[in-house]
Formats: structure tokens, C-alpha cells, sequence
């Protein structure tokens, strides 16, 4: 059972690896901010922009 | 005792992979059974992963766990975070996937399942994951650079322009062909355009949800939007039924090509955050749960393969396309075997987020292994359904006939049979007008996946509404690299063009974005709108010039890795990465020449050109046809110097590359490693 939790555990810290969620809170907390829609939208302009600056695999 | 029952246990893993690969292999006429396939690629995969990968881990890149990685020396809370070792390997296997290990094996299939199973597995363990491996671990030990950057300063500044020009290349003829897959796809069908079309509002109300409503909760935006996109599919076949409104999805494939060109146009210039960014969070998810779901189905039902070991094709006779079993099924199946455009995300996010040097292998090798795999369910998925039905589906008109009793006799005259009933039937069965001529890969694959899925327990509903998850899910992904690629070679072009004009250098001037998105979108769009119009399909044309330039991206990513064995090493371990360059060489530049110079118009581009123009000299041609023919001889020379420029670029870093290599080991050149200094790391166990 805890291994199943634990399996649990990291396919939703995947998840939110995947959907940039991890890397807003590291960002909140690299800077020491607190969560808003303003902060969200600025770290989005960040983030986004270096994402899709680079080719994506065929 | 420990140790015993290690050897024990690999002892028997190499038994039975080697039990699997001998049946598949000398098996004939009854059809075998997919477990085979998929025992034999499990087994290779980790002797692979377990010795071999192994060995170049610890002896040619000596990892060590005691030197700090760039995401802890450079730690900056954005790129640089060391993360751990499953994660990453799920976020590097999430960048790696692309449609290339689904639809090259469908493709390759028309030899049969063997040649391609064969070398998707061999060419992952020997030469792909190594490919990948080498560079994360090369990119890794230089803070995280790019393998532009890397060929610049390891090869010379011949290397780094070479690479930047052959990827924008690339990076057009991979968005033409995907472009044409999702179009013919789609053509014809207003159940697959409708639910494709409902993607794109579907992702905008996401970005809007993200941006306003709900800022920062991805996954909860993401499952709502995946709940509209499943009743999308729903919605689908009401619309395919409505005399009212399937009129205004059904398109051929003209208007399909330049609703997606119109669609990367708009996708390259909006603002990321209200079409792309959406569109390829969901696509990721959907992506990573239906290879899943794949491959539980498949472990599950445990189809049998009908299509046979080896096809009558292997002479170059194929349909689907033209050529021989060497090169071309080793130019086919590019991503699933190794794949030059791995080392760009080998060489991007993944090196700067890596905490122990030792995460690179299973990351490195592993995740590549994996990709192979995806290939090798994919190839299953092809050779499910009978060969017939799989060659009705992927040959094009002008190769088997116009009318559906003219392409039955032709299939049915090669040995396999098919009837018109029979695809009536199946078209009817999927909800859709038709199933002939409906080349590219993704329809084929899509019954695959209906059949395996259905096979668990369902209906003919349930078929209806599996084959168009199935073409759901490859043309979302498919849409999700030509608009963020589009968005790439935008910036590529835009930060060449700075050079020549410093306001076109910068990437929120509205003309510049406009201008350099117009020239990106115009340039794959050709090449699709090329595919289209083309009597044999397109994919004849443009699949393998995507392989061939795809391959040699691989090729300038080898070098750059043998460069760097050789300065660390001498010439003791160059093999590692100068076998699998050697192989890509001799593969790529046959099939570039025979693409090139063949005096086959099916398989030389300008013998081709040569048949046409004799045509039209002879009056062979109607006059209402002579303008395309005029255009498909420009194309078709335009394609052979396509063609010749990759062999041109990739002949300048190979040359360049040999002198280095001469030069070092003769002692007239440095060799120097140029790697950051070691660091003895200070992360703790727990802050992974």
C-alpha cells in the first residue's frame, strides 16, 4: 500500500512537472512571492517564452 | 548467493530475448503472435540498458555522482532545478515523443513486421539511446549547452552554422509531412475535421480559463478541457449525420492544407498563452495516457500479426512508398530507432535539470528505450488487422486505381486480399465515407488502436468511437509540433534576419513576427500543398526526405559525439558513438543519391521530373493538365535539391569533423576537453 502511495505520489508530481505547476511554485519561491493572478501571468511570459523557443521532437 | 541469482536471472532474460528474436525471425505462416514482438524488444532492451549502457556509463563517460550537475551549481529556480531522477525521466520521455515512432513503423510495415521490428530495437540499444545518452551527458558536463553550441566550440564554426541551418530545414520538411498526415487524415471525414476544429476553441476558453478565471491550476484546466474534447468526439458523429452541418466540416485535401497553414500562421503569432501553450499541456496528457492505454491493450487482447514477416515489397515495389528494404526502412523508421532531433531535447531542458550525474542513464538511455518501444506497439497496432485492409487503406490512387474495385484487384493481385464490401463494411463500422487511399500512416494506425481497444470489450459504437479517439489523439499531437515549430522557425528566421535588419531581430515587432511567420508557414506550407497535389500520395515524396534529413541531424549530433570521446579518451572508445555514424552515413547518403539519381521515377526525384517532361513533350498530357504537370516537374527537382543541400551541410561537418579527428590523433591539433570544472556537489539525498 505504500508503495502504491508513493507510486501515486510521483505520478502526480509528474504531472504537475509536466503542466509547469512544480515550476511556479519554485519560481514563487526562488523570488519569495506569493500566489496571484499578476504572478502567474508573469511568470507565464517567462516561462513560455523560452518554452517555445526550442523545436519540439518529432 | 546474491550474486549467483543476478547472473541467474540475466541469464534467463537473455534466454528468453533470445528465444523471442529467433522465433519472430525464422517463424512463417501462421501468423505469430505480438507477445513475441513484444518479449523479445523488453528483453533486448535490458540487456541493453544493464550491460551495455551500463559500461559506456561507467567506463567512456566516467558519470560520477560526486560532481555537482549544472542544475545544482546553477540552481536559479527557472531552467536550472535539480529534480528527480522519475520525473525527469517522464518530462524527457513526454519531450521525446513525437508522431514519428507512430507513424514511421506504419509506414515501414509495408515490408513486413520483421525488417522494422528488427531495426527499431537495434537501432534503439546501438545507436539511438547511445545518441541520446552521449549528448545529455556531453551537454550536462557544459552547463546545459545546445548542440549548436557544442559543434561550434568542439568542431569549429563550420559545425555550429551547419547545425543551425540543417534543423531550420529539417524543422520545414518535418511540419510539410505531419502537416500531411493530419490532412489526409482528415480529408473527407466530418466527424475526425469537426472534432479536430472543436481542439482549437476548446484551447483558447483553456488560455482563458488559465489567464483569468483560474491562474496557475493546469491540471485542473486541462482535465476540463480533455471532458470537451472527449464530448467533442461525441458531438462528432452527430455532426457527421447532420445533412445540415457535415457539409461545413467536410473538406478535401486542398482546404484541409490551408486550414492548417491558416492554423500555424495564427498559432506562430497570437499570444502562446491563448492557443499553444493550452493545446500542448493537453496534448502532452492525452499523449502519455493513450500510450499507456496502448499498451495495456495490447498486453491484454495480444493480437496476432497478419501481415507477414517479410512482403513481397522489400524490391522497392511498395505502394506506400517507393524504394528498396536498404535504405529506406532504415530511413522510415527514424524516431523509433534514433532520431537527430532527440539530441536538440537531449541538449535543451532536460541536461540543466539533472541532480546525479548517474540520473543520465536510465533518463538518457532509458527514456529512448521507451520511445523504441512505443515504435514497437505501434508496428503491432499496424500488423493487426489483415494486410489487405492495411494496404487498401495506406496506398494511394495512383498507384492501385481510382475506383474501389480496381485498387481491390490490384491489392488483392499482390496476395493480399480485400474486397469492396469488406471496406465499405469497415467504413461504416469506423463512421466514416471511406477507407481507400487514406495514406499517411494515422487512419491505419487509427483502426489499429480501435481494434486492439475494442478487442477488451465493446461494441461497434465503441469502434466508431475509438477510431476517432485514435485520430484525435495523433492529430492533436501532430497539430501541437507544427504550431510550436512554426513558432521556432519563426524565431530561428528572425534571429538570422536581425543580423541583416536589427528591427527584424526582435521577436514582439508585429511586421517582423508577421513577415517572418508568413515566410515559415509559405515554406512547409509548399511542401504540404506539394503532398496534396501529388498523384502518388505525397507521403512518397515527403516522408522519406523527412527521414533522410532527420537521420543526418542524427549523423551532426554523432559527430559532435565522437569529437568528444576522442578528446577524452584517444581513440579507445570512438566506436561507441563512430559505429552508429558510420551505419547513418552509408544509409543516409544511399538514400539521398537514390532519392536523388535513381532512373526509377517512383524512387529518383529526377528521373521523375524526366518521365513527366517526356510526357508532356510527347503530348501525353491533356491540356487541361499541363500546368500541374509543369509544377509537379518543378517539384519534383525542387525535392532532389532539398535533398542535396542536407547531403551538402552534413557533408561540410563530416569533413570538418574527419580533419578534427585526423588532427588529433596524428598530435597536430589540441585536444582539449571543454568541460566546466569539477565541483563537489553538496546536495543531500533528501532534496531529491
Amino acid at each position: 500500500m505504500a508503495a502504491l502511495r508513493t507510486f501515486g505520489r510521483m505520478v502526480l508530481a509528474l504531472l504537475r512537472e509536466l503542466s509547469d505547476e512544480s515550476a511556479y511554485e519554485r519560481h514563487l519561491r526562488a523570488h519569495g512571492r506569493v500566489h496571484s493572478g499578476e504572478e502567474w501571468r508573469r511568470f507565464c511570459e517567462e516561462r513560455l517564452r523560452a518554452k517555445y523557443a526550442r523545436a519540439k521532437c518529432c | 548467493m546474491k550474486k549467483i541469482a543476478g547472473h541467474l536471472a540475466w541469464g534467463i532474460v537473455s534466454l528468453v530475448g533470445a528465444g523471442c528474436l529467433g522465433a519472430i525471425a525464422v517463424d512463417r505462416g501462421e501468423p505469430v503472435n505480438s507477445m513475441w514482438l513484444v518479449l523479445a524488444a523488453v528483453c533486448v532492451y535490458l540487456i541493453g540498458f544493464r550491460f551495455y549502457a551500463k559500461f559506456v556509463a561507467a567506463n567512456v563517460m566516467m558519470l560520477n555522482d560526486k560532481r555537482a550537475t549544472p542544475a545544482e551549481r546553477l540552481r536559479n529556480g527557472h531552467d536550472f532545478e535539480p529534480t528527480n531522477k522519475w520525473i525527469l525521466f517522464g518530462h524527457h520521455f513526454a519531450a521525446i515523443a513525437g508522431p514519428g515512432p507512430l507513424v514511421g513503423p506504419t509506414l515501414a510495415a509495408q515490408f513486413g513486421y520483421l525488417p522494422g521490428t528488427l531495426w527499431i530495437i537495434i537501432g534503439a540499444v546501438l545507436g539511438g539511446a547511445v545518441q541520446d545518452f552521449v549528448i545529455l551527458f556531453a551537454s550536462m558536463r557544459r552547463d546545459g549547452k545546445t548542440l549548436g553550441q557544442m559543434a561550434k566550440e568542439e568542431i569549429g564554426k563550420v559545425g555550429g552554422f551547419t547545425a543551425l541551418v540543417t534543423v531550420l530545414l529539417i524543422m520545414i520538411i518535418l511540419l510539410a509531412v505531419v502537416a500531411l498526415v493530419v490532412v489526409n487524415a482528415l480529408k473527407g471525414s466530418p466527424w475526425g475535421t469537426f472534432t479536430i476544429a472543436a481542439t482549437m476553441p476548446i484551447a483558447v476558453l483553456m488560455g482563458l480559463y488559465l489567464r483569468y478565471w483560474r491562474p496557475g491550476k493546469v491540471l485542473e484546466c486541462s482535465v476540463l478541457g480533455f471532458v470537451l474534447v472527449v464530448f467533442s468526439i461525441f458531438a462528432g458523429e452527430w455532426v457527421a449525420h447532420s445533412p445540415t452541418w457535415a457539409p461545413w466540416f467536410t473538406y478535401g485535401g486542398l482546404g484541409l492544407a490551408i486550414a492548417v497553414i491558416v492554423y500555424g500562421f495564427l498559432a506562430s503569432t497570437l499570444p502562446v498563452w491563448l492557443l499553444l501553450a493550452p493545446r500542448d499541456y493537453l496534448s502532452t496528457f492525452v499523449k502519455l495516457g493513450v500510450v499507456l492505454m496502448l499498451g495495456v491493450g495490447i498486453l491484454f487482447v495480444r493480437p496476432d500479426l497478419q501481415l507477414p514477416a517479410f512482403t513481397r515489397f522489400v524490391d522497392g515495389t511498395g505502394p506506400i512508398f517507393a524504394g528498396k528494404i536498404f535504405p529506406f526502412c532504415f530511413i522510415t523508421i527514424a524516431c523509433g530507432a534514433i532520431s537527430g532531433f532527440h539530441s536538440l531535447i537531449s541538449s535543451g531542458t532536460t541536461p540543466k535539470m539533472i541532480a546525479r550525474e548517474w540520473h543520465a542513464w536510465p533518463i538518457g538511455y532509458g527514456s529512448m528505450l521507451l520511445e523504441s518501444f512505443v515504435a514497437i506497439m505501434a508496428m503491432i497496432a499496424a500488423c493487426a488487422r489483415q494486410p489487405g485492409v492495411f494496404f487498401a487503406v495506406n496506398s494511394p490512387a495512383g498507384v492501385v486505381g481510382l475506383t474501389a474495385d480496381a485498387a481491390a484487384a490490384t491489392i488483392t493481385g499482390w496476395g493480399f486480399a480485400v474486397t469492396p464490401q469488406q471496406m465499405t463494411d469497415l467504413a461504416r463500422q469506423v463512421g466514416e465515407e471511406t477507407l481507400w487511399h487514406r495514406t499517411g500512416g494515422a487512419p491505419s494506425l487509427a483502426l489499429g488502436m480501435a481494434h486492439i481497444f475494442t478487442q477488451i470489450g465493446g461494441s461497434e459504437a465503441v469502434l466508431r468511437f475509438w477510431y476517432h479517439f485514435a485520430i484525435m489523439f495523433e492529430a492533436l499531437f501532430i497539430l501541437t509540433v507544427i504550431d510550436a515549430g512554426t513558432r521556432v522557425g519563426r524565431f530561428m528566421l528572425q534571429d538570422v534576419l536581425g543580423h541583416v535588419w536589427a528591427p527584424m531581430g526582435r521577436i514582439s515587432w508585429m511586421p517582423g513576427v508577421i513577415i517572418s511567420s508568413l515566410a515559415i508557414v509559405c515554406a512547409w506550407g509548399y511542401f504540404l500543398v506539394q503532398g496534396v497535389l501529388d498523384p502518388l500520395g505525397g507521403i512518397n515524396s515527403l516522408w522519406p526526405l523527412f527521414g533522410i534529413a532527420n537521420q543526418l541531424l542524427a549523423a551532426i549530433a554523432l559527430c559532435v559525439a565522437t569529437t568528444i570521446l576522442l578528446k577524452m579518451h584517444g581513440p579507445r572508445y570512438m566506436w561507441v558513438t563512430l559505429l552508429p555514424l558510420v551505419w547513418l552515413t552509408i544509409v543516409t547518403y544511399t538514400a539521398a543519391w537514390q532519392k536523388m539519381f535513381s532512373e526509377l521515377p517512383r524512387v529518383g526525384f529526377l528521373a521523375q521530373a524526366r518521365q513527366l517532361e517526356a510526357a508532356l513533350e510527347a503530348g501525353k498530357i491533356a491540356a487541361a493538365k499541363v500546368g500541374e504537370t509543369n509544377t509537379l516537374i518543378f517539384n519534383a527537382r525542387l525535392d532532389a535539391a532539398v535533398c542535396g543541400i542536407f547531403l551538402v551541410l552534413v557533408t561540410a561537418i563530416l569533413v570538418d569533423s574527419v580533419r578534427l579527428w585526423i588532427g588529433i590523433l596524428n598530435g597536430s591539433r589540441e585536444r582539449t576537453v571543454r568541460e566546466a570544472p569539477f565541483v563537489a556537489t553538496q546536495l543531500r539525498a533528501e532534496e531529491l
